[in-house]
């Protein structure tokens, strides 16, 4: 087998004059968790699509498990699990009943089926609902039956598209799991989502923002791309005070409310601090709380979608 | 092709039919009421015409013509009445359909030897059951005015005058005329046509719109194994649907059944595979339910209702429409279930209907299963 | 409360109008309604399938062929040869009737021999074999009496006695006088009910589809915790497919007469009047059907599973007067049936509201009671 699970080589889509995906080249390893991230609208879901056989890419080209998604879709689809973003089981069927259809639809060999299904009972922790219509499940548990039923013919590659959407924190923090225990079994597993703070989950992640990939490495390695930038948390007794006062200061690239206080992204460090307090004492705002803190996966991009919307002005 | 994901989504089509009620509601309950609707209450039999008579008259010729229409089954005298006014108004009103109206020196012209009319005024706004009307009232009245001449003859001393030439009639097929006979047989066609355009043709349409079908096409399922699976389930509800109509047509109303009952499954079988499959053609043609509804109904049931001869004769419409009436599959299939339950008739005679059916539903299989396409753009 | 109804208003006519297939589908599919039901939906005789099968071969035979010829009624598509040859004529639908003159007609007529003609009649479609028996039945018995008359002249100039004084036995004739459809068209009295038909079918329809749309979305949770009142929501989705149907109505109604010629005698605004009588029952109707369907899909099926059994019922092409005593008075419930004797009232016989009152009293009390059922209903749910 290859060492990548996916190559993707100048994948174009476009929609009409609309770019959705713009020449994205990226590699995934197998048994990576590779996490796709990006505000909506960024092109992921097109790319996932694209490399599940959904969508013709406009140019360009990509194997998902050494097989070409252009001229061996089907083939790519005996070996992929797909979980789309609507979670897509039918409602109206129970959650045996819809195990049932998709181990048909995968070709579950019959020997396997029982095996399987109490697996993906015992994951996706529904074994006491197994004879419930879908339809009265609660969002996590959907969700964890969505992504059973994409296994259960045990695919090297996982795609995800916004598996973790509209669900409860602790459900997420579960679903996560799940997807530690796939990959430490050998699955491969490309996610896209939108909330940044996933990101820390993967191993690998990447960046997409108006079709174009603008940062790709591990977590670690972006954080580290920000070191020319550093943040300060900061408590105040003023909010929108603090705020105006600090959109005058010089130095400051950013300047952003974050959950009662403020985050400050600064270029030079020392004389940030100095003149962040300086100011707003100056205003008469008092400040409790001024500290640098390690920037987080949000910061970063943030930052970095920021640097490339100053680009493009 | 994978038998073992057809199996699977045959099953999963299956669970959607038995478990969504409205849907079998509309393919088991709607039948079965149409079927005793048409059995029992709708009929184009014309029978009891509310009738007024105004005679003018008032001499025991004028009564013994009235007693004439009073003798008829198909005649209901409801009044004698006084004036064109009350006739009039009721013919307005629609409380009579006909009133036949004996002018005064009805008698006096008639015993002289001189033409006597009888007046017949008919509402012809339900202009079958006038022209119905009119025709029985024509017979009575021509059969009573041969008997007045044969008596006046026979008074004469002569020979009772003879009918040179009498009509023999015989009908062929369906003797007492009922209606119903060749209503009921032909709605198995019109079931059918409820359950193709209706069922099948939301069935696709309905997964795009619930996001199932991007999942489905993520899978290595193939166009053919799901356009086939949905087809099988469809096509065990309609026969369940044939059957039922079958079983109460014969058993319940009557129906005859002269013919063989494997050609009717077998043609039965090719005409719900054809309709089904156009069903799923049009699914797959839209991805909106709405549309795929109303395509539906333009194109499969009401042509199947209206076009098929089911009711009304294809012969008497214009060249035009008759043309159209070819390319619809109901009318094929109207012919084959007129010619098993009322004539009798196999193969020999509607082996054409066979063949227009087998052809038309091996390319709209073909058709729906292209359709159904894999990428989602 | 004038500016929410009128947002909702506002609202509901851009949705279904901007879609180039909602434009469409107001009111495409009832004028092809229209087309195909006008010109398909026919039950008049005009060329019966007649095969001559003529066993005699002389004068008088072939005068009793000119006679089926001329009456217009009739096309010969024909002359069989035997048996077997009418079996298949009949079986294979070619024919609606078979004309058999047996050898010997002639001869039978000229020795004062009572004679038959015999014919066999396609049953397979009742209701053509009921007017072809009968048109059959009225030529022959024409011919016989004019072969009569002809054979009592012939009688008499042979006497040739003094006394003989012509004689004429006693001739009875049957006038008849066709009111309001003097052709006997039936399409003349299918079209107005297929007005019927159509604006029933669409705003029934759009209706509920259109409030079960906005629940499928879910725009309709959004609509309830706004200070928009239950009867603004309703009327806001219910008067423009009133609008709809009442553009409907005037768009089905000229093509009907300029297309098919049907007569018009009646008021256009009574018209008018009672179709917004009936939309109340109609649009109701759609209202109700929306609070008991959560899909579209729902909403569609169970509209034509209410819809068929009452346009059946209505007398629309099965007259009432035909059916049983038990199901005419079901009948009386079925505020279509009075619709439709309005529309048939005013079309072909020009009454007015002297004659409809009652039908016009049934249609306001039924929309009355609908209306306000479903609306209650309605406000149930949105609470």
């Amino acid at each position: 087998m290859q060492p990548n699970a996916v190559e993707i080589h100048d994948l174009v889509k476009r929609f009409g004059d609309f770019v959705a995906v713009d020449h994205v080249n990226l590699n995934v390893s197998r048994g990576e968790i590779f996490g796709f991230l990006g505000p909506n609208g960024a092109g992921k879901s097109t790319t996932i699509r694209m490399l599940c056989g959904l969508l013709k890419p406009t140019s360009g080209s990509a194997t998902v498990g050494g097989l070409d998604i252009s001229t061996q879709a089907e083939a790519v689809k005996q070996h992929i699990g797909y979980m789309s973003q609507k979670f897509s089981l039918y409602d109206d069927l129970s959650v045996e009943e819809n195990i049932d259809f998709f181990s048909g639809i995968y070709s579950v060999p019959p020997e396997r089926r029982k095996w399987r299904k109490e697996y993906v009972l015992r994951m996706a922790g529904i074994e006491e609902r197994r004879t419930s219509l879908t339809r009265l499940l609660s969002g996590g548990w959907k969700q964890r039956l969505a992504l059973g039923c994409a296994i259960l013919h045990e695919p090297p590659i996982l795609f995800l598209d916004e598996p973790t959407s509209g669900v409860d924190p602790i459900a997420r923090r579960t679903f996560w799991e799940l997807i530690y225990q796939l990959s430490g079994a050998g699955h491969t597993i490309f996610v896209s989502t939108h909330y940044m703070d996933e990101a820390e989950y993967c191993h690998r992640v990447a960046l997409m923002y108006r079709g174009k990939v603008i940062a790709l490495g591990t977590p670690d390695e972006l954080k580290g791309s920000l070191a020319s930038h550093h943040i300060f948390h900061l408590e105040v007794s003023d909010l929108v005070g603090s705020m105006r006062t600090l959109e005058k200061v010089e130095g400051l690239s950013d300047v952003a409310v974050f959950g009662g206080g403020l985050h400050v992204t600064a270029l030079d460090e020392v004389r940030a601090l100095v003149e962040i307090r300086g100011a707003l004492e100056q205003a008469g705002i008092k400040v409790p709380l001024l500290e640098k803190i390690q920037p987080s996966m949000e910061d970063v991009f943030v930052a970095m979608i920021e640097e490339e919307e100053r680009k493009a002005a | 092709m994978s038998l073992r994901r057809l199996k699977a989504v045959t099953k999963k089509e299956l669970l959607h039919i038995v478990r969504d009620y409205r849907s079998l509601w509309l393919a088991i309950a709607l039948p079965l009421v149409m079927l005793l609707l048409f059995g029992y209450a709708l009929t184009l039999d014309v029978d009891r015409i509310p009738t007024y008579v105004y005679d003018q008259d008032h001499t025991p010729e004028s009564r013994d013509l009235i007693n004439q229409f009073r003798g008829s089954r198909y005649f209901q005298i409801l009044e004698a009445v006084n004036s064109y006014r009350a006739t009039d108004r009721a013919i307005d009103k629609s409380t009579i359909l006909l009133s036949i109206v004996v002018p005064k020196y009805y008698s006096r012209h008639l015993l002289a030897g001189e033409e006597a009319d009888v007046q017949l005024l008919v509402d012809g706004s339900d202009s079958n059951t006038a022209s119905i009307a009119l025709g029985y009232a024509d017979a009575v009245v021509q059969s009573y005015a041969a008997q007045l001449r044969s008596d006046a003859q026979v008074r004469r001393g002569g020979q009772a005058l003879q009918v040179p030439v009498e009509p023999r009639i015989r009908v062929w097929y369906n003797s007492d005329l009922k209606s119903k006979n060749f209503i009921v047989p032909g709605l198995i066609a019109v079931t059918m046509m409820i359950i193709a355009s209706m069922l099948s043709s939301l069935t696709i349409a309905r997964e795009w719109e619930n996001g199932t079908m991007e999942q489905l096409l993520s899978t290595p399922v193939r166009p053919g194994e799901l356009v086939l699976g949905k087809l099988i389930a469809y096509f065990a509800l309609g026969i369940v649907d044939m059957l039922i109509s079958i079983i109460v047509g014969v058993f319940i109303f009557q129906v005859p059944f002269r013919g063989d009952v494997w050609f009717l499954f077998f043609t039965s079988c090719l005409f719900l595979f054809g309709a089904l499959s156009w069903g799923i053609f049009l699914s797959a043609s839209t991805r909106s339910q709405l549309m795929a509804f109303q395509l539906g109904m333009l194109s499969s049931f009401l042509p199947g209702y209206l076009l098929s001869g089911f009711i009304y004769s294809i012969t008497n419409m214009p060249k035009v429409i008759q043309l159209i009436s070819y390319v619809v599959p109901a009318r094929y299939f109207v012919n084959i279930l007129n010619g098993v339950f009322l004539k009798g008739v196999g193969t020999r005679v509607l082996w054409l209907e066979v063949v227009m059916l087998a052809v038309y539903a091996g390319l709209v299989f073909v058709g729906a299963s292209r359709k159904m396409r894999l990428k989602v753009a | 409360m004038r500016e929410r109804l009128l947002g909702i208003i506002q609202k509901e006519f851009r949705q279904a109008f901007r879609e180039p297939r909602m434009r469409t589908m107001l009111f495409l599919p009832p004028l092809i309604q229209l087309f195909v039901f006008g010109f398909a939906v026919n039950l008049d005789v005009d060329h019966a399938y007649l095969a001559w099968m003529d066993g005699d071969q002389t004068y008088e035979s072939r005068e009793l062929l000119a006679a089926f010829q001329g009456s217009g009624r009739f096309d010969v598509v024909a002359l069989p040869a035997s048996d077997r040859d009418v079996q298949r004529l009949l079986d294979s639908n070619k024919a609606d009737l078979v004309v058999r003159v047996l050898p010997g007609f002639e001869r039978d007529l000229l020795r004062d021999r009572p004679t038959s003609v015999q014919v066999l009649i396609n049953g397979a479609n009742s209701n053509t074999a009921s007017i072809v028996s009968s048109y059959a039945s009225s030529i022959i018995t024409s011919f016989a009496s004019q072969v009569m008359q002809e054979q009592n002249r012939a009688r008499l100039e042979a006497r040739q006695a003094p006394t003989a004084v012509s004689f004429q036995g006693p001739q009875l004739k049957m006038q008849s006088r066709v009111w309001f459809n003097p052709d006997l068209r039936s399409r003349n009295y299918f079209v107005p009910g297929i007005v019927v038909n159509i604006i029933m079918l669409v705003t029934l329809m759009l209706t509920a589809m259109a409030i079960v749309r906005e629940k499928e979305i879910g725009t309709m949770e959004q609509l309830m915790v706004t200070p928009i009142r239950p009867i603004e929501l309703m009327l806001g989705k219910t008067l423009p497919f009133a609008l709809v149907g009442l553009i409907d109505t005037l768009l089905v109604v000229v093509a009907a007469l300029l297309l098919f010629h049907i007569p018009f005698r009646g008021s256009a605004l009574l018209l008018f009047f009672c179709g917004a009588l009936f939309l109340m029952t109609s649009l109701g109707a759609g209202l109700f059907i929306s609070t008991i369907s959560q899909t579209q899909q729902q909403a569609m099926m169970t509209t034509f599973m209410f819809f068929q059994p009452f346009f059946l019922l209505s007398g629309f092409a099965f007259p009432i007067r035909n059916m049983p005593e038990a199901i005419q008075i079901l009948t009386l419930l079925n505020p279509v049936r009075y619709f439709m004797e309005i529309v048939r009232g005013l079309f072909l016989k020009g009454s007015g509201v002297d004659v409809l009152w009652p039908q016009m009293v049934a249609l306001a009390v039924f929309g009355v009671v609908i209306l306000t059922l479903s609306s209650l209903r309605f406000r149930k749910r949105l609470d």
